[in-house]
Parts: C-alpha cells; structure tokens; sequence
C-alpha cells in the first residue's frame, strides 16, 4: 500500500516544487510594516506637511547650529577657545586650516539641500492625487523648502566661496553624480532666485506665534533677501527688503530693560522683535550647554568686555545690557547668551533649548543701515544705528561718532555695533568679511586689524601673511569630498594642491 | 507557496501515521522466559513488523510474561526485544501460540568510537558524500578530537586547529562572542562570518541588522552559537566556493557544519562532564601614580600655554590640606585598574543520557555554564537543553526531532553612549590616579561611597566617571531564549533508489536587554537624564525553514562502476523580527531600574521605539554526483536563490558549481607504492553570494523623527533607493591534494585557491556630499581573496602503550583589491593628523600596507632643531638666521621645538610633511598557523600541547601610542617618566603638550614586527580503562584533564599581544589597543559516564 501511495505521492510532490517557483516573485515582495516607503509617500496634504516639518526638525537636530556658531566666530575677536578644544579647533582658529581638518566639510549643509528638494521636486504631484491640496497650501510648503536651501547655499557661499549647486533631489543610487564649482556670485544668484520665488508663496502668519518665529513667514524671506543683497553689493534691494519688514509694522524692538532684554529676548524667546529663530525645546536641547558651561571650548574672548562693550567705571548701574550677564559673563568668561534666563539666573542642562536666532528685527534695522550706507545716505543709517545702541545703553565710549558723510566711518560703526548687538549670534565673521571685501577688498584693514587684535604674538605674523591672501577667507574643500568627486572639483588655490 | 510547502509536508505526515488502518485479523497469544534461568519476563515488547520492517501493532509482557497481540496479517512478523537481550524475530505463519526464549546479549554493546581517518561523513544536509570521495575543500573535525578540546564553546575548540580557520576573540568577557573568519574575508561589507549548518539546518547566528541592544556593540553580543560542545558529534568546514555554493546566497562566507550527537542502539548510558576554569588577567601596561601623574599634567598644560596651570580653578591640583575635601579626595595613588578586576571562575556541568532499541533511539542533555568575567559586573549563566529522537517507522519511513533549547543570561558592564561599548577597562586606564576612589568628606573622613564627582577636569559623563562604580552599580543585562524545535521525515520513495526528506525548523529567538545607569556612577546632578536611567530593549525573531529534498540514487549496475547521486532541493526561509526598545530617567532610586517604573522621557535619547522587519528567502538546489571506477568523481551542481531583500530586477540569483576528484592512488600504475593509501587531486569552481544584512533597502525608506518641531511630527527620507542592488558574488577556485600513506599514519592536504569577488557590496561607500549623503550602498569592484593551506596529521610513533601524534598547519591568505567604484578614495588618513598613518590603494597590491614618518627620537636643544641639508649641514636663511624645522610648510608651519619629536625629514626640505612618508610596514602575515604533538601512553594518559604562531608581518601598537601621548588629562604609562623635560634633556620621550603640537603622528615609533610564536595550550588527561577502580564505582568510563592555557608568547613585539587582527575594509590595518595580554587560564575537568 506504501509502495502505491509513495509514488501518487512522488509526482505531486515534484509538481508542487516546479508550480511554486511561479508564485515566488510575490512572497518575495516584502515592504516595511513600519514607515513608508517613497513610492508609497506624496499622497497627501498632511505628508507635504510632515516632510515640510520634517525640514525644520533636520535644522535642529543636525549640528547646523553648531556649525554655524563655529564659521561665524571662531575666526574672530569675540570668542577664545579653552585647552579642552582639539586640535581641530586650534588649526581652524589659530589659520591652520587645511583641507585634511573635519570641520571644512561641508555634508550638513548639503544634506539639508537635499530633504528641501525632496519636497520642492516631489509636493506638486501630490496636489493631482489629493483634491484637498489647495494651490495656496501647496506654495506655502515649497515656498518654506526654497527659502531653507536659500539660507544654506547664503551659508556655502560665505563659508566656502565657490560652491557646487545641486537643486536637484537625489533620489536613487541612479540620480548620483558629481559636480563641479560654481562661482560665488552664481551661487548668489541662484540664492537670490530662490527667494525672489519663494517670497509670494510663502504665509505671512501661520496662526500662532511660535510658528511665526520658528517657520519661514515672508518677513524671514525679505530678511534673507537683505542679507543676500548686501553681499552682492545690491545695496537699494537690501534697502526695500529691509522696508518690507518695517512697513509690515509687525516687529518692533523688544524693550532694553536690563532685566528683561535677556529673558524675553533669549531666555524665553519668541518675542516680538524675533523673526526667524530655530526652535529648540525640551525635546531637542541645543548643542551650547556643552560647548560653552561644561568643559567649555569656547570661553569669551579677552577684549570682548573691556574693549567692545566697555563699562562705566563711575557708575556701575549703567551698563550696555547686552555686556556682562547679556552676552558672556565676566566672573567665569562664559559665553552667557544660550543658557542665561536672565541676568541673575542661568539655565540648567535639561533647560538648555534657547532659541537660535537667524534674524531679529535689530538685525534687519542694522541690515538696513548698511544698505544705506552703501547709497551714501549716512545720517538715516547712523539714526538706525542710534537706535540699536540706545536701546542697548551702549557706553559711550564706544561712540564712533561718525560724520554723516563718513561712509568708511559708518562702515567701522555698523560692524562694531553688530558685534556688540549680535555678540555670538554667528555673525562676526560674516560681518566683518561681508563689509571687508567690498569694492575690490577696500576695507581689509577690519579683518587685518581683527586678526591682530587676538592673535598670539607668536603667530601674529604668520596669521596676518594667510590673512592677506583673500583666498584663505574661504575654507578649503574636505580631502574626502575632493577624492570622492574624481576631479570634478577644484581645491581653493589658497590650500594648495 | 508557504502554505502550500508546510502542507505539502503536513499532508505527507499525515498520511505516513494514518494511512494505514486495516481490520485485525487474528490475535496471537504466548509467553516470554528468560532463556538460562526459565524466569518469565516482564516488559518485553512484542511487535508485529510489516514486510519493510514497520512496526504494525505492539504490546508488552505482564508480569507472568504473558502478551496477547491482535495481528493484522499472519504473513508478517514478530519481534519480542527486551533491553539487555538479544531481540528475536519470527514468522507468525498462521500461528495463534508463539512462546519464546530470550537470551541475554554476551557482551554489552561497545561505545561508538570514530576513529576519524578518512572515514567521518560530514552531514551536509544535502547529499550524503563520504569524505574520502569528497571533492571540495573540506575539512572536519570529530568526535575524539573534540574531546581533547575543553573549551565552553564551539568557536574557542575550533581555534587554530583547521587550517585557514581563523577564529579570534571579541573581547576577554564572559558572553561576548567569537569572530570566525573561513579564509580570510572575501567581502568589505556586513558580517564575514560564515554560515553555521546545525543537523542539515541553517542556524542563524547574525545579528539581524536593525536591531539595536541599547547602544550595543553588536559585535560583542552574546554567542547566537550556543549549541554545547558536549553535544557535538563533528564539525566540518566547508572552504571552497564549489562546497558553499549549495548554500548559494548565505555561503560566501565559508560554510560550517555541526553534527550533533544522536542516540545509538544501547542500554541507557548517562554521562556527566564538568569543567571548572580560573582565570585572572595579567598585570598590564604600568601607569603613572597619581604624584606622578600630578606633576605631569601641570608640565603639559605650561607647555602649551606658558603660564602655569590655575589651580585656584582647577582644585584637582592644587594639594592644599586646607582645603580638606579636595585633599583628601585628590592626593590619592588610585590603582583604577585593580578596582575593577576580579579572577574569572567558570564552571561548566553537562548531564547526558542516551540510548535507545531498533525503533527508537534517543540523545538528550541538560548543561549549565556558569562564569564570572575577569571585569568586576560580567559574567554569564547559561542553561541548554536538547533532545535528538529517531524514529524508525519502517525501514522506509523514519523521522526525527531534534529540540534544542538554550536559556542564556550575560552580564555586561554598561554601554556609554561615549564609545558605544561596555569600555569600563578603557576608562580605568585613562581615569586621574590621584582621585579617590572613595570620597571623603569635607571634615576628612572616607565615606563608604564611590566618588562620582559631577565633572572635573577630565570633563564629565560619559567622558569620564568613576569605573568601579560603573562595574558594581550599573548593569546591563541581556537575557536570551531560544528554542528550535526540528522535524524531519525521510521516505524512501523507490526502495534504494528514490529518496525523499523533509524538514522543517522552527526558530524562536527572544532577546531582552535591561541595563541601569544609576547616578552613583554619572555623579551628574539629579536633573540630568544620566542619572538613574532605565533601559530596556527586546526583541523577537520568529523564523521558519523548510528544506525538502529529493535524492535520486539509480542502479547503474556495478556499483564500484558507476556511482551516481542526484539532489533535488527546495528550501524557503521566512524571517520575522520584532523589537521594541524604551528608556527613561530619573527612576526615584537606584532600586527602581526598570522603564516600567515612572520617570523621564525628555530629550530624543529617552525614548520609546519599535521595529519591525521580514525577509524571506528561496532557494533550490540541483547537484549530481557521479563516480566512476572509484577513481574519477564529477560533482555539478546549480542554485537559484530568491530573496526578499532586493528590488524586482536583481532579485534572483544563480550560483553554478563544478568539482571534480581524480583518485591517483587507485590507478594502475601506482600498484607499485603501496604505501600510499590515497592520493587524490581536486579541482573545484563555483559561485556564492551574499545579499545585505538589511531589508528594504530598494527602497528610499521616509521614516518619522524622533523629534518634533513646534509639537509637530516630521519626516525625512532615511536613505536614497538602491535601485541598483544586488547579489554580491563570489567566484572561487580551488585545487587541491590529499595524501594519505603508511597505512593512513601519515595525511597530507594541500588547497591553493582564489575567491574573486565581484559586484563587491560597499555597504558605507562615500560619495560627494553634494548628493545629500554621505555615503550609499553599492554593488561595484572586484577583489581577490587568495592564499593557500596545508594540514598535516602522521603517526610517527605507534605501539600498544605509546602512540605519539603530530599535527601541524599553516596557511597564507591574502586580500588583492582588483577594481573599485569611481567615487572611491583611493587613500586613507592623513599625515598632518597625530595619529594617523596613511593607507593607499594600490589596485593589484595587497591590502594591509601603512606609510608614515620615520621617528629619529626627541630634539634635545634649540640648535637640534635646526634644518639640516643634505650634507647634515645646517641651513642658515639669507639673513644668517638658522632655519628651523617646521611642521608641514607653509600651510600648518608648526615650528618645533626642543623637546618636540623628531621625524626624518626625508627629502631635506626642511619641512616634515606628507613627503616625508615612507613605507612602514603591512599587517598581512606571511604564515598563520599550529602544530602540537599529542602523546598518549597506555591508552589512559593523554599529553596534548598546542601551539600556534603568526609570522611576517607589522602591527600598530595603539595602545603604546595611547599611554604615551601626553595631549590630554588622560593617564600614561611610566614610560612617559622619561619625558623630555628641559633643553638638554637627551631621551626618546618628547615632552608633554596639551592639544597641540606633532608629537605622536603616524610613526616607525608605534610599528614592531607582531610575529610570535604562542604555547596556546596544554592538556594532561587521564582515562580510567576498563577493570580498574571504575567498575567498583560503577562507572563505565572516566575521564579526568588538567588544560593550560596561554602560557607564554615568544615574540619580539612590545605590545601586549602580537595577535592582532587586521581591521575590516580596503584600508584595514593591524591596530593593537589591547592593553592587557590575554587572560590566563586553568581549567579542570572530568567526564564519566554509567
């Protein structure tokens, strides 16, 4: 009986092995039970939104802001960096780069590029797939995706110089391709092209006031836009982009009270003179408690109190609030800005989320002088300028008292002043190049007297020599990206090979 | 088609144990007595057998030794068999009366011995080859030999007994893992480690790729291969890509089979084997006492700054009995090391009984391995249990179950988010010695708690906390259940000629990870999230295997003519693996350590997650082998393989194979060298493959932040689709030699071969950020992997009381990368970083090779450090300034220093910089290898020694770069006491300088020729025969060994341990971190058996 069953059974046996074989190809087909997979994404409104946010929460968890704080001022007057620093860090502040030092690589910036053209090249389809898409919602998302690329490629070009330009996303290991420098003012341009798009898509208020600080509004456009302008020289766009935040009337300066201007202003944040500030939370600490209180690396650099914001050695009540217990401590030389609540209070570790601010309305008057500095309209700049400094109770010894005709005297003042208004904001550097290196490097002299006035007698020399060279401004491209672009790229001649 | 396949085999069961019902036809009835005392007997079984001896209907004996048994067919017959005797059979012939006599069996049925020459045929799962006909690289280990090996897991009895077997520890601790390496790596990416074959059955030993242990490295997860040595029967390697090949897409990496024991036919023989080791870490590298250290520091930070360091401010310093609480807690000479060490205890018990009649036969064993780590808060309890039933149905249909189980709770030490790893030992070496390990208090007195300061000027957790009281009061502890039940049916479709078998593995894996950060260890302040934070991850894999096979076996005649075998296989895999993992802080005490209790869940590091992952696999196997004259053998075989991890058009794969065997020896003409037992020859080629470690990867996966933005959620592409995907190949060659003469005295295997690997899978593989990654997956390369081995066994001297035994083998392997990706930076390192040595590719070169500057000692004064001309003549500027040497003019243009290091300015420039790297040396050794003797005297005392040795080749000693860098408040070791000091100071030592300067770049300083010779082991055994005092004790053997193990290295490397292994990648290199030599052990054992 065996014998008969076993051989009905040989054949089905067999038969089953070769028939399976055809339903293979779906019991292969497996897809992630968690997440979603791309083509299986952009379907809905409410996807667009969480890519969107999405952007945001990149800004914040990458080490962007950290980046950011270290090319705006390790190179400058403001900041020292402790022995707890690396080398890496000294070679960067001391002008040791070299393309071999981690921190000329460029990746956050890059990678942030790419999630906003993720949502700039794949949210209009959606609106075919969901009817309740509405073209106004749809603009609003890409408008915030291109205002973000903007301010990383403003980022590359004032950090690297000639940059690569990708608007393109990466979608597949087929999309991979290398690509070659564009000049800076390219890079501009096509900044400045974003913007110009971006600024009728995007809201001027998302209905609450957190979201109006911490997501891109029109104002946030307009002040990227002043930003860009001024390092194209196109000081008459700066001017009216500056006027499209002030006529708003929506933004003033918060008050200068010295026991408030730190609390509402950092402490607290989202107040009414922020425009753009990245919103970090309990969630998402900001990376500056570590960097700055324990262990810190970087302290407050030594003529940053006593030379740049000067005290009133008569009467100790007045004081620039922005100084001692604004933006460092003088007790400790702590870089104070990120985790004071206000003047007597300091923020603990688990309380460390301070904002980090892009822009504020002080930075767009001050934007604004600068523009009109340019168009030899001294006295309304030096009145914008007045009004930053008054709020501030700014020592008068500070006074540069330029005449209204004195556009070097002016240029002078609004650096400083920027420096006193935005101390460790990550602006000095860009500050200070920005106004350095127009017509033709005029105003050399304010990185060169900078230079001098931090670096160690024993390498003054040799700093000032790099610093002479307007090719050492920019960093160098990471040896890894240069291999990795199989010559496609060109190193800055500064750094040789 | 899963359904179909597990009710396919469910059908085949079924039919098999039912099918056969039928009406009883007569009952036969009689008694059973023993033959010489006419006593009935009581138990005996009666059983009706069908024509192909299946059991058809049985009963047993009462106590009168009376049984009655309907049968169903007069023409079949009976069985009366009883334990101890001889079982009988008889034809019913219509009989109703059937009484019979048993006698009992004379002799008691003799163990199996396997005397493992030639003979032993490795179970391959598939088809069934002696190893004398084999023609693929294989090479196997069995019974006897294992027995000499006590050692707690599979890994540790295999190392370096094979040749090309390299098996290397992860780490000292109890748990942590074993690396095996099959001739060398064949692949840049995922695990290398091969693929284990339990009883016919993949056992999956890989991590899978999305699990995260809590911040583990995955590395040093606890043995996935815990089946117990006592339980293993053989293991086989199979080495040639023709041998793997029939594992397709899991075999590139080499193929290890386990055979484990079964039961035999005998009366029931319970054995017990114990093991008990100790082991205590030698005294590593000296370290600075915590004076010392205190005048160190100082000296450094002044180097840098010129100004003296604050002590005001940095109190740890300042030894100012005044201040009492910082005297007290920082004046001390703390031995961080001996804090955390403890000796290692291990005992192993394995209970086993087996035994079994004609139907069925059993092997079970229950074992239990308790260890103590070497690491104060490390150890490992495990408990295994298996079961191995055969059962004979008939002679046609048999099936099997095998149950294995293994309980496994290990004890690590706390993984910091620092490093990644459980690295207490690293933070013991680095820890300030002139901390307490105690604190006082501010009136002076020792308080009975750890001293956890919040931060000092070695920073703060997780950079630096107090080791001991990581070790004692964190844990992290890591629970593991694995059950596989295995279910097997053969059916002998076609008596001798068709087979069937079918088997089906369930494999049930569950992880749990618990670990506790108390805020005794951080010290950090109570509002932090590293202050008592509870952790838990788990996980559960679920898999199903199914492999069904038809073996085709025609009679072609004369067998010694023509021998042909014929496979088919079909086999599927389906994976499922779910994890969960969350982790709070701030629990309310440090008895409160698990995420149930309530506490914190801020930041993005305290969170709750889930994981879900499946992938399946296919894969059918057609392989032939055929034999002709016993003298020519031809094996070709084809896999196609399925898998769920690729995109729809790379998804499929085919792996061809071919060998064959020509057997010299049974030709004609070499009638005249009797001598020679056997020589053969081989030939093989064949593919393999490896698909990634991750699922899902065709897809451009958008996952969830764990974050929010202004409370709102956000998405972010996690990676771009591979679209491009696919099997990574391994192509290998294999020619081969076995010899066997004097009467198989003397054996000889020879294997020369070449594994190409193509469409190599780049699993990090950067590419220009511009992209917006950094680094992608990508098929794309080819690399070589070549060597040879050779093995050698012989007898020289055998009598009836002395048999000596020698085996010796040594092996080469090499890594040629033959083409890469265009993205591909073709160096690594840099020369301006300390530390750092530079690595090319060179396309046709061995990996393995490092460049760097060559180190001439310290500049004793200013005028040393004047650049010199070719001529040795000193250089002088056109202003008649000398010049100094500079560090890499004119871009870093560090001028040094006296008391700086010196490094050979090669092309005398002036400048030390990239062009002054020379070659330096290459981490591939020349030869790997062991041999050992093994004298065995009167059949009972056994002497095993052991040694093995690695020749040729350069490691970088890390750890004496570590404690002698002098850059940062990390401890050094005393050699640093000779630093340079002042101008003059003549010495090889350059002077301590905080973050900054070029005193430990890449170097000829770190490099020493690694290779050794070890005394790896020795063994003295004794075995109680037969007649002596056992018998009174009522044992059938006993077996009592002392083992040794790493007794003395003979090396010129002034490291701690010359073993080091090359690191993975293109630019892998031997980098020695170790700072403690292995450990030293004793262990004791017995095994008996009743």
């Amino acid at each position: 009986m065996m014998n008969i069953l076993s051989k009905k059974l040989a054949i089905p046996a067999l038969a089953f092995a070769l028939l399976s074989l055809g339903s293979c190809s779906k019991w292969l087909d497996l897809k992630p039970q968690e997440g979603v997979v791309a083509e299986d994404y952009w379907q809905t409104k409410e996807q667009v939104r969480a890519a969107v946010n999405g952007l945001y929460i990149s800004l914040i968890t990458s080490s962007l802001t950290q980046e950011l704080f270290m090319h705006g001022e390790i190179r400058t007057d403001m900041v020292d960096i402790s022995t707890f620093a690396p080398q890496p860090y000294t070679e960067y502040r001391f002008a040791d780069m070299l393309s071999t030092n981690s921190f000329s690589n460029w990746g956050t910036f890059y990678r942030i590029i790419n999630y906003c053209n993720n949502v700039i090249d794949n949210a209009p389809g959606v609106k075919e797939l969901d009817p309740t898409f509405t073209q106004a919602d749809l603009d609003a998302y890409v408008g915030e995706a291109l205002a973000i690329r903007a301010w990383m490629y403003l980022n590359l070009a004032r950090i690297w110089g000639d940059v690569p330009i990708k608007l393109t996303y990466t979608a597949s290991d087929e999309d991979l391709v290398a690509i070659a420098k564009s000049p800076q003012s390219n890079v501009l341009d096509a900044v400045v092209a974003d913007l110009i798009r971006a600024e009728p898509m995007v809201r001027e208020t998302f209905g609450s006031t957190a979201a109006d600080k911490g997501k891109i509004t029109r104002y946030t456009v307009n002040a990227l836009l002043a930003d860009t302008y001024l390092w194209q020289d196109e000081f008459q766009k700066a001017a009216d982009a500056c006027d499209e935040i002030i006529d708003a009337e929506i933004f003033e300066l918060v008050s200068g009270d010295a026991s408030t201007w730190l609390s509402e202003l950092f402490g607290q944040g989202n107040s009414i003179e922020g425009i753009f500030e990245l919103q970090y939370d309990r969630q998402q600490l900001n990376p500056f408690y570590a960097l700055f209180r324990q262990n810190a690396i970087y302290t407050a650099g030594q003529n940053v109190y006593e030379v740049l914001f000067q005290f009133d050695a008569a009467d100790p009540e007045n004081f620039d609030v922005r100084g001692d217990r604004g933006a460092l401590s003088t007790a400790t030389n702590m870089i104070y800005k990120y985790h004071g609540l206000n003047r007597t209070q300091t923020k603990s570790l688990e309380e460390s989320y301070t904002h980090w601010m892009v822009y504020r309305y002080a930075d767009v008057l001050l934007m604004k002088a600068e523009a009109l500095n340019g168009l030899n309209r001294g006295q309304e700049a030096l009145d914008l300028i007045y009004t930053i400094r008054e709020r501030g109770n700014a020592m008068q010894g500070t006074d540069l008292n330029p005449g209204a005709d004195d556009q070097q005297g002016i240029t002078t003042f609004i650096v400083e002043e920027r420096a006193r208004e935005f101390a460790y904001e990550g602006k000095r550097w860009f500050d200070v190049l920005r106004n350095a290196r127009r017509n033709n490097y005029e105003r050399i002299d304010l990185i060169t007297g900078m230079i001098v006035s931090y670096a160690p007698a024993d390498r003054q020399q040799s700093m000032l020599g790099k610093y002479r060279d307007v090719n050492s401004h920019y960093l160098p491209i990471y040896y890894i990206e240069m291999q990795r672009s199989g010559g496609v790229l060109e190193q800055n001649p500064f750094y040789g090979n | 088609m899963r359904q179909l396949t597990y009710s396919f085999s469910l059908l085949l069961f079924w039919i098999c144990c039912v099918g056969q019902t039928a009406v009883a036809q007569h009952i036969v009835r009689g008694k059973v007595i023993d033959a010489t005392s006419k006593q009935p007997l009581a138990g005996v079984t009666v059983s009706e057998l069908s024509a192909d001896n299946r059991t058809v209907a049985a009963t047993t004996t009462d106590i009168e030794g009376n049984y009655a048994l309907a049968v169903t067919t007069a023409l079949n017959r009976l069985n009366f068999s009883f334990i101890s005797y001889n079982a009988q059979v008889v034809r019913i012939n219509s009989r109703n009366q059937i009484n019979m006599e048993l006698r009992t069996s004379d002799s008691q049925i003799e163990e199996v011995v396997i005397t493992g020459v030639g003979g032993a045929q490795p179970n391959t799962g598939l088809l069934n080859i002696s190893a004398r006909d084999l023609t693929t690289a294989t090479a196997t280990i069995n019974a006897s030999v294992l027995q000499d090996m006590q050692s707690s897991s599979i890994d540790e009895a295999l190392q370096g007994r094979l040749p090309g077997v390299d098996i290397a520890a992860n780490s000292g601790d109890p748990g942590s893992g074993m690396s095996i390496r099959i001739r060398g790596t064949s692949s840049l990416s995922g695990s290398a480690e091969p693929l284990i074959v339990v009883d016919g059955m993949p056992y999956e030993t890989e991590v899978p790729g999305d699990f995260n242990f809590g911040a583990a490295d995955e590395d040093a997860y606890a043995q996935l291969l815990n089946v117990a040595p006592a339980d293993i029967e053989t293991i086989s390697v199979l080495k040639d890509a023709a041998a793997t090949a029939m594992w397709g897409s899991r075999g590139s990496n080499g193929v290890l089979l386990i055979t484990t024991k079964r039961g035999t036919m005998s009366k029931p023989r319970v054995g017990y084997s114990f093991r008990g080791a100790l082991s205590t870490v030698p005294s590593a590298i000296p370290l600075l006492s915590g004076d010392q250290y205190s005048s160190l520091i100082p000296e450094m930070y002044m180097n840098r700054t010129g100004l003296p360091l604050n002590t005001l401010t940095n109190k740890e310093f300042q030894y100012d009995p005044g201040d009492v609480y910082y005297y007290n807690n920082y004046s001390q000479n703390t031995d961080w090391i001996a804090a955390i060490n403890q000796t290692g205890l291990s005992n192993d018990h394995t209970f086993s009984i087996q035994g079994g009649g004609e139907k069925a036969r059993y092997y079970s064993s229950v074992a239990y391995l308790g260890q103590r780590g070497v690491t104060v808060g490390s150890g490992l309890n495990r408990i295994s249990a298996r079961l191995n039933l055969d059962y004979d149905i008939s002679e046609r249909i048999k099936f099997r179950t095998d149950i294995a189980y293994t309980h496994t709770v290990t004890d690590r030490n706390y993984v910091n988010s620092k490093d990644d790893q459980d690295n207490i030992r690293g933070a013991a070496y680095i820890k300030m010695p002139n901390m307490s390990l105690y604190e006082y208090d501010p009136y002076g007195n020792l308080m009975p708690v750890y001293f956890s300061p919040d931060r000092n000027i070695q920073g703060a957790y997780p950079g630096t906390y107090n080791p001991a009281a990581m070790a004692e009061y964190a844990y992290n502890k890591h629970m593991g259940e694995r059950i596989t039940p295995t279910f097997n049916l053969r059916y002998e479709l076609i008596k001798g000629v068709l087979f069937s078998d079918f088997s089906v593995m369930f494999d049930m894996n569950n992880t749990r990870v618990n670990n506790f950060l108390p805020q005794l260890a951080t010290g950090r302040p109570y509002t932090e999230t590293v202050v008592n934070r509870a952790g838990e991850s788990d996980r559960d894999d679920f898999r199903i295997q199914t492999k069904s096979n038809l073996i085709y076996t025609p009679n072609l005649g004369d067998k010694m003519k023509h021998d042909l075998q014929m496979l088919f296989s079909w086999q599927t895999d389906d994976f499922r693996g779910l994890s969960y993992e969350s982790m709070i802080s701030n629990t309310a005490s440090i008895l409160l350590t698990d995420p149930s209790n309530p506490g914190r869940t801020q930041n993005a590091e305290l969170s709750l997650k889930g994981g879900e992952g499946q992938s399946r696999s296919i894969g059918a196997v057609f392989s032939t082998q055929y034999k002709f004259l016993d003298r020519y053998i031809v094996n070709v075989g084809i896999r196609g393989d399925g898998n769920s991890r690729f995109g729809a058009n790379y998804r499929y794969g085919y792996f061809p194979s071919i060998s064959t065997r020509w057997r010299v020896s049974g030709e004609r003409f070499m009638e005249n060298l009797p001598f020679i037992d056997e020589l053969s020859f081989r030939a093989s080629y064949g593919h393999s493959g490896k698909a990634p470690r991750y699922d899902y990867l065709f897809y451009s996966n958008i996952v969830s932040y764990d974050q929010t933005y202004l409370d709102e959620a956000g998405t972010v592409p996690a990676n771009m689709a591979y679209k491009n995907l696919k099997f990574e190949r391994v192509k290998g060659a294999n020619v081969g030699l076995n010899l066997e003469m004097w009467k198989r005295r003397f054996r000889l295997d020879m294997e020369f071969y070449r594994n190409r690997t193509t469409d190599m899978l780049f699993d990090n593989l950067g590419v220009p950020n511009t992209s917006g990654f950094e680094s992608i997956w990508l098929n794309y390369g080819v690399m070589d992997n070549q060597g040879w081995e050779l093995n050698l066994n012989a007898t020289p001297y055998r009598t009836k009381d002395l048999m000596v035994d020698f085996a010796f083998n040594i092996a080469r392997n090499l890594n040629v990368v033959r083409e890469v990706p265009e993205f591909f930076v073709n160096e690594a390192g840099t020369g301006t970083n300390n530390g750092d040595y530079k690595r090319y590719l060179r396309i046709n070169n061995p990996i393995g090779s490092f460049y760097g500057y060559r180190y001439e000692g310290v500049y004793s004064t200013l005028d040393e450090t004047i650049a010199k001309d070719v001529n040795g003549q000193a250089i002088y500027g056109p202003d008649g300034e000398p010049v100094y040497m500079r560090f890499n003019y004119p871009y870093t243009d560090y001028v040094f220093q006296p008391g700086d290091a010196k490094y050979a300015d090669i092309n005398h420039d002036g400048s030390i910089d990239e062009r002054d790297i020379v070659y330096l040396g290459n981490s591939n050794p020349k030869f790997t290898g062991g041999f050992g003797p093994s004298i065995t005297i009167k059949n009972s005392l056994r002497i095993n020694l052991f040694f093995n040795f690695r020749l040729g080749y350069e490691a970088i000693n890390d750890a004496l770069m570590n404690t002698t860098k002098m850059t940062n408040y990390d401890n050094q070791s005393t050699a640093v006491l000779r630093r340079w000091r002042k101008e003059g100071d003549v010495t090889d030592m350059p002077r301590a300088l905080m973050g900054m300067g070029y005193n430990w770049l890449g170097s000829d300083r770190y490099v020493q020729d690694a290779s050794f010779l070890r005394f790896r082991s020795a063994t003295v055994s004794y075995t109680f025969n037969r007649g002596s005092v056992i018998d009174r004790l009522g044992m059938s053997n006993l077996r009592m060994y002392v083992t040794g193990e790493n007794f003395y290295t003979w090396t010129r490397y002034l490291g701690q341990d010359p073993e080091v292994n090359m690191e993975k990648g293109i630019f892998g290199v031997a980098r020695d971190k170790s700072r403690t030599p292995p450990t030293m052990r004793f262990t004791f054992g017995l095994s008996t058996s009743f």
